[in-house]
């Protein structure tokens, strides 16, 4: 069932279009990412849906309702921000029951549900601090309480992990899954990392200047791309042009076999270590490289021929 | 590289020190000693130390009135000026998308002008052949020129309004510019409407601009002396440094003018001192 619908939204600013005619529906209980390099309109297209900023024309329908008119204290959504945005004059306590305080909810259950958040985010002894007594990983999990305990039909989450180191960005990506999993609630996730969308995402929105360039599970973006942009933009792949169609094959795809009897043979011209696999490069004759990943390495000079499952070669358009 | 650049940092740091050393602390000690100077029948000094001054002081009662009417405009002024500033300032911070730089200095512009020619601008605008009264004449609203805007203490908490607005406005600008937007969008997203956010957000966060502002304009008028020598004009609108100033120059009681000072200084870095105490408090969890 769509619980949230962007019917022909755009948002110009002056000159620049920065989102063109979106349609997406949104499902509910899905978690959705929405993917992009910068100046996609990824982060526009949160902030309409926010309320921060106001469509230039289209609108976004939930339950019957228009939301683009109101304002953003109006709309049954809330927002993790970037950078946390929590209150630095209030204590994590205070910051988590903020929304249900301006709600005008009874102070009894304000107690009650801010306990029960901050349980959920495992800071429960974290109550009387700061937000700056706090590490980047707990700042983070008290913005999410922050939004999440006033049980929103739609959660907004702004590059979340974009602060975190590596390691703490994987395990928070597994933590943020396991989340939603739980609680149920519709979260609209943007990233410009195509790994994070890859790992946590029910449906990938690929965004490309302003357009929705694909939509489709992590599953689908990545064995069938349907333009090179998809193709390039999420996992490494070949592109290549054979017969006049431009293809993509993913390194783990390409087998590596004799010079001789081969359809496409070529030189080993780079071989690197990449920890579990090689990274092996192959110069075709008329000048195409193809990289495989393999599990032992070759001969820099090694002459082989390239091959692959025809299945596992996707015609993409430009 | 530190070791060549020595000589210089210790040379830069020593002019301006030496500076006010010799210009502002050295002046100060001098004032200390010469309030515990005994007043000779001669109407010389005498080096003799005694507390006379300061019993005097306190036990005529023009002194300590003087000083608490000086406070009273004191805090006329400022709480005048915080209500210009603030919304001019969040305006300017918030609202304000073009020209914003302009506006600025617009505000900030007055600073440039001499103060002399500010409150004389103010004799012109509130004087009995001023702008206020032509225009009330022309319209027929009195038909005599009204005597009372100036020499009064309106006219001097109007005219330190004026002159020290910007001074209470640049603070709080600055730090109502330092806040983050999303703290405020974070807040709407909140369920926090337009009020509330500014109720419960952006003001506690401007507190600290605010009272930097504040503890200007209070301390400069205070200490204000020209304004009610050229708009206060009777001797009922007199404040604490044309007290000072009239025992140094006109009675000669150079004494007794020292003790007064001091009292005036120790005030004010009393204040200055609870407005610091009260600054990390507003910004505790900064």
């Amino acid at each position: 069932m769509s619980l949230l619908e962007l019917r022909e939204l755009s948002r110009r600013f002056g000159d620049f279009v920065a989102l063109d005619s979106v349609n997406l529906s949104v499902q509910a209980g899905e978690f959705l990412t929405v993917l992009g390099a910068s100046g996609s309109g990824k982060t526009t297209t949160l902030r309409l849906i926010a309320g921060f900023d106001r469509p230039t024309s289209g609108s976004i329908w939930m339950d019957g309702t228009d939301l683009a008119p109101l304002p953003p204290f109006r709309r049954p959504v809330n927002t993790v921000f970037q950078h946390y945005a929590l209150f630095p004059h209030m204590s994590v306590r205070d910051n988590v029951g903020y929304g249900l305080r301006m709600q005008k909810v009874a102070p009894a259950e304000i107690a009650r549900r801010v306990d029960e958040a901050l349980a959920m985010v495992r800071l429960g002894d974290f109550g009387g601090r700061a937000p700056k007594q706090l590490s980047g990983g707990q700042q983070q999990r008290v913005a999410l309480a922050r939004a999440l305990v006033n049980r929103p039909r739609v959660l907004l989450l702004d590059e979340p992990l974009g602060a975190l180191d590596l390691k703490l960005r994987r395990e928070m990506q597994l933590e943020l899954k396991q989340l939603q999993t739980q609680v149920g609630i519709t979260f609209i996730y943007v990233t410009h990392d195509q790994e994070e969308a890859l790992t946590m995402s029910d449906r990938i929105v690929l965004m490309r200047a302003g357009r929705i360039e694909q939509i489709g599970t992590p599953r689908e973006m990545y064995d069938s791309p349907r333009s090179r942009y998809v193709a390039d933009f999420i996992g490494d792949t070949n592109l290549l042009r054979i017969d006049g169609n431009e293809l993509s094959v993913r390194p783990e795809h390409v087998q590596l076999v004799a010079a001789e009897g081969g359809a496409m043979p070529g030189v080993v011209d780079a071989v690197t270590f990449v920890g579990s696999t090689y990274r092996v490069r192959v110069a075709l004759a008329d000048g195409q490289k193809v990289v495989a990943l393999q599990g032992a390495p070759r001969e820099i000079g090694q002459r082989v021929a390239v091959q692959w499952d025809p299945s596992r070669g996707v015609i993409v358009r430009d | 590289m530190t070791d060549r650049r020595r000589p210089w940092v210790i040379v830069g740091t020593a002019i301006p020190l030496v500076w006010v050393a010799v210009t502002l602390l050295l002046p100060y000690a001098l004032l200390l000693v010469q309030s515990f100077w005994h007043q000779g029948a001669n109407g010389r000094p005498t080096h003799d130390l005694t507390l006379a001054n300061y019993v005097r002081l306190f036990s005529t009662s023009l002194y300590p009135s003087t000083i608490l009417y000086s406070a009273g405009v004191a805090l006329r002024v400022t709480i005048a000026s915080l209500l210009l500033a603030y919304p001019l300032a969040y305006l300017l911070a918030f609202k304000v998308q073009r020209h914003k730089q302009l506006l600025y200095m617009a505000v900030i512009i007055p600073l440039w002008v001499s103060y002399l020619v500010r409150a004389y601008a103010w004799k012109i605008i509130l004087g009995q052949q001023g702008v206020v009264n032509g225009i009330l004449m022309s319209l027929g609203i009195v038909h005599a020129p009204v005597t009372f805007f100036l020499y009064s203490t309106a006219a001097v908490v109007i005219a330190l309004t004026h002159i020290y607005t910007p001074f209470t406005l640049m603070p709080i600008y600055a730090v109502l510019e330092s806040i983050p937007p999303s703290l405020r969008e974070a807040s709407h997203d909140l369920y926090g409407n337009r009020w509330r956010t500014f109720w419960h957000v952006t003001l506690p966060l401007s507190l600290p601009g605010v009272l930097a502002g504040c503890t200007f304009a209070f301390v400069l008028s205070m200490g204000d002396f020209l304004a009610p020598q050229l708009l206060g004009g009777n001797d009922s609108a007199l404040m604490v440094s044309n007290l000072v100033w009239s025992l140094f120059g006109v009675s000669s009681d150079w004494p007794l003018g020292a003790a007064v000072s001091v009292v005036m200084l120790a005030l004010t870095l009393t204040l200055l001192w609870i407005a610091n105490r009260a600054s990390p408090a507003a910004r505790k969890y900064r």
